[in-house]
């Protein structure tokens, strides 16, 4: 899988599709190294990701006292 | 020797009122008072009067229906916050501001009667929670920035995931005044043109009554009224606050709160890895199903064919038998002979037994 604009979130969907292909009746050998390439790397961009993912932290100016 | 006279000021009865009423804003401007609550009544649903008093004096005091943010009933222990003031006909009171429940077993009472009119009203049920989204873009908090519960709760969030657009309305969570902060930012919050998709309420623990904030009636009734999804974090895991009952989740703690709103990146990444194991799994137990089929073929076929050859054998071992039993120097071993030639007497034909070759003359010819 080409690197895309999705989330993590789809990107883990998407992830789990192929491990459900891998234990579903559309399962066959001839296809299952190349599903498995597209996963592998798939998973590695989310590893990736995931590692670099920072919060962005706003404190509101606005005042909450009156 | 004249007698001296002191000139007493003159008032109307109006202004010697309004005098005094300066004079005890100049001297008392706000009054806190303890003391046991008497006599308590709502009159017009509008209007709450009762008198404070403890043992040896006693103190009217007034406010309205809407100032009361948590149940009050006679012999409950209280602080009232208020002005003194004497009214028009000359009768002193106390216009109360705030009024809170004193002392834990108050607080309790307090907040087991709130809790049962809340519950009656259907505000804790099952059925209202919302589900938390598993992975928020974006999520509001309301805190105070300087409270340990606060810092504890950020640094789980960023320890746990990324990403994420968080908002904080700073707020103070103990003492007068916090709740209506709380339910300004729930407001804000609320009212945003691009609201939250979650709204965390977080405040460390204390006692009893810094928490007491969280039995407020209004601001228990702005967190069942919003339309984020909410997440509370108030206090410690034995603490039990109407906001937590009212709010969607739960949890237990600030650090609680974290883990339920955020899941944990390191357990991601190790899921991530056990799927790829699980996939490598997949496929060598398809491999080694494909190969243990074609090894029970082979053998089927190995089995097949060592059949048709017994079979074959049996068949060819059979005839054999039968060729042996068809074969004339059997029939000559078993002591008869053959004789060939022209049946008529006079003419010579060959005998032959197992032994022996003869000729001989046939003499005499009779049908049977």
């Amino acid at each position: 899988m080409s690197k895309t604009n999705k989330t993590i979130a789809e990107k883990m969907q998407e992830l789990n599709s192929y491990v459900a292909w891998f234990d579903s009746d559309d399962f066959t050998i001839e296809q299952a190294l190349d599903t498995y390439k597209k996963a592998q790397t798939l998973a590695t961009e989310i590893e990736t990701e995931l590692q670099a993912l920072k919060n962005d932290i706003t404190v509101l100016k606005k005042k909450f006292d009156a | 020797m004249e007698k001296s006279t002191i000139r007493l000021p003159l008032f109307s009865v109006s202004d010697f009122v309004a005098a005094l009423n300066q004079s005890l804003e100049y001297a008392y401007p706000q009054v806190g008072i303890e003391g046991e609550v008497a006599e308590f009544k709502v009159n017009q649903g509008k209007f709450v009067f009762f008198t404070l008093k403890d043992a040896s004096a006693s103190v009217g005091c007034f406010m309205t229906v809407w100032q009361l943010r948590m149940p009050i009933e006679d012999g409950m222990k209280v602080v009232v916050t208020g002005i003194p003031k004497v009214t028009a006909w000359g009768k002193f009171s106390i216009t109360v501001q705030a009024i809170r429940p004193s002392g834990q077993g108050n607080l309790k009472r307090s907040f087991e009667l709130l809790k049962a009119k809340l519950a009656e009203e259907g505000l804790f049920v099952t059925d209202r929670k919302r589900i938390l989204p598993r992975i928020p873009h974006s999520v509001g908090v309301i805190s105070s920035t300087q409270a340990a519960g606060y810092a504890d709760f950020m640094k789980l969030v960023n320890d746990r995931w990324g990403g994420i657009k968080i908002n904080v309305a700073h707020v103070q969570v103990q003492g007068e005044g916090a709740a209506d902060q709380i339910m300004r930012a729930i407001d804000y919050f609320n009212g945003s043109s691009m609201p939250p998709e979650v709204l965390v309420i977080i405040r460390g623990g204390g006692s009893a009554d810094d928490l007491s904030v969280f039995n407020d009636e209004l601001l228990v009734r702005a967190v069942a009224g919003s339309r984020i999804p909410t997440l509370t974090g108030i206090g410690h895991e034995t603490d039990e606050s109407l906001v937590d009952l009212v709010a969607d989740v739960r949890a237990v703690t600030p650090s609680n709160a974290a883990q339920l709103l955020v899941p944990d990146r390191r357990e991601i990444i190790t899921e991530l890895r056990h799927k790829q194991v699980s996939m490598i799994s997949r496929v060598q137990a398809a491999m080694t199903t494909i190969q243990t089929e074609t090894n029970r073929a082979m053998s089927d076929m190995y089995t097949l064919l060592v059949r048709r050859c017994d079979m074959l054998l049996a068949e060819t071992t059979q005839a054999r038998r039968l060729l042996v039993a068809f074969d004339p120097q059997t029939v000559l071993q078993k002591g008869y002979a053959m004789i060939r030639g022209h049946l008529a007497v006079g003419a010579a034909v060959e005998i032959e037994t197992q032994y022996k070759l003869i000729t001989a003359e046939v003499t005499y010819v009779k049908d049977k």
